[in-house]
């Protein structure tokens, strides 16, 4: 028995003592003398019990036999994958070491002007066939080009009797075909 | 699971196991070892199970944990001592591995709300909804109370108390094992030991619910 023990507790064992006892399954000889803390320590004894059944319970509560069995198919599963990996097939490498001994490469600049060149194709073709496939739209016609008549007064009118006031000078100085034709046959 | 009545044939036989997996490992007999692998798994899975549960409190991050750790195992049995039990190495790396859970988890709940809250504000698990077969509702509600008390209570423990009571209660270790789990000094185990049940006697109370005898302080009015 420790000094502080005799002096404060009045010779009783301190709980830390009683605890490390029960935990370490050490049995102090002063238990065996006194009844109070040998009472305590099976208190302590018992509430330990049912905390570590309490405990167990609430695990295995959670990890039930089916979840555990299914967790160790999962393990071996995966044990399974990391023994028997899958094949990684190397493809940027290996296609640009096979296109290096084919001998063929193509300058990136002549990549470029493709490009470039599809580009224009693409824009000059999409606005032609855009113009080509444009519907035609119908001229609304009104209604004097459709059915009005034709001034067939106007169209009976000789030429030789039009008149233009702008035009009468000129028209003076001009000879006529029948005035010409008269005075070679007359 | 080699527990306190398997005793040194149990550990024994875990040794010899995992020699022989390496051996096969080494021999490319892969199939033969992943089988006897399978036997560890068998025996040390449950007492993996309650470590992780209890030591991470969330029954999804201790399965991954339970399994991560079993699969490092398998990997590494290459540097496997056969002086060292193989459930105490075992038992490090589960522990590393949720200490590593945990950490992380702490990092991601600055930005993620947790995601199943109960209407007391505990975090829970959707397994843990299931109801038990076999007792009345009565006892049912009970049970459920405890554990969660319980499980409340362990969360209030620092993560050394935790697992340092985890290990010696749950697990019945002695403080030297405990020691040899954890890598702390066997004296720090008791400190640890002694405060976690201090401290949890304080919270869930010094009533056994079952017997009802109270394990209180001596009154010094009684001398």
């Amino acid at each position: 028995m420790r000094l502080i023990d005799f002096v404060v507790r009045q010779g009783h064992l301190s709980e830390q003592a009683l605890i490390e006892a029960v935990a370490g399954g050490e049995r102090p000889a002063h238990i065996d003398r006194c009844d109070i803390c040998a009472e305590r320590a099976v208190a302590i004894g018992r509430w330990m019990d049912e905390v570590q059944r309490e405990g167990a319970e609430a695990a295995d509560a959670v990890f039930t036999p089916e979840r555990l069995a299914a967790q160790q198919s999962q393990i071996l599963r995966r044990l399974e994958q990391i023994d028997n990996p899958g094949r990684v097939i190397a493809f940027p490498a290996a296609s640009r070491s096979e296109r290096a001994a084919g001998g063929r490469r193509v300058s990136a600049s002549w990549v470029g002007v493709a490009a470039a060149a599809g580009l224009v194709i693409g824009i000059v073709g999409g606005q032609m066939s855009a113009r080509l496939n444009q519907p035609v739209v119908p001229v609304p016609q009104t209604a004097d080009a459709q059915g009005a008549p034709v001034d067939s007064q106007f169209l009976d009118q000789s030429y030789d009797q039009s008149t233009i006031s702008a035009f009468e000078a000129v028209d003076e100085m001009t000879p006529r075909l029948i005035q010409a034709s008269n005075r070679n046959g007359g | 699971m080699s527990g306190a009545g398997d005793g040194l044939n149990g550990r024994e036989a875990d040794a010899r196991v995992a020699v022989e997996i390496k051996a096969l490992q080494a021999a490319g007999r892969l199939e033969e070892a992943r089988d006897r692998f399978a036997e560890l798994v068998t025996r040390h899975q449950r007492r993996a199970a309650r470590i992780a549960y209890h030591y991470v409190r969330d029954s999804a991050d201790a399965d991954e944990a339970v399994q991560d750790a079993f699969v490092k195992a398998y990997t590494h049995i290459g540097t496997f001592r056969e002086e060292l039990p193989f459930e105490v190495w075992f038992t490090r790396i589960l522990i590393n591995g949720c200490l590593d859970r945990l950490k992380q988890r702490k990092r991601r709940e600055k930005w993620i709300a947790p995601v199943t809250i109960d209407p007391s504000g505990v975090e829970r698990n959707p397994a843990e909804f299931v109801p038990a077969r076999g007792p009345s509702p009565e006892e049912h509600v009970l049970r459920e109370e405890r554990r969660r008390r319980l499980h409340e209570a362990l969360g209030q423990l620092p993560e050394r108390q935790r697992l340092v009571f985890m290990l010696s209660q749950f697990e019945g270790r002695s403080s030297r094992e405990v020691s040899g789990l954890t890598g702390l000094n066997e004296s720090t185990v008791r400190v640890h030991l002694f405060r976690a049940i201090r401290r949890l006697r304080g919270i869930l109370g010094k009533t056994s619910s079952k017997t009802g005898v109270r394990g209180g302080r001596v009154s010094r009015a009684a001398h």
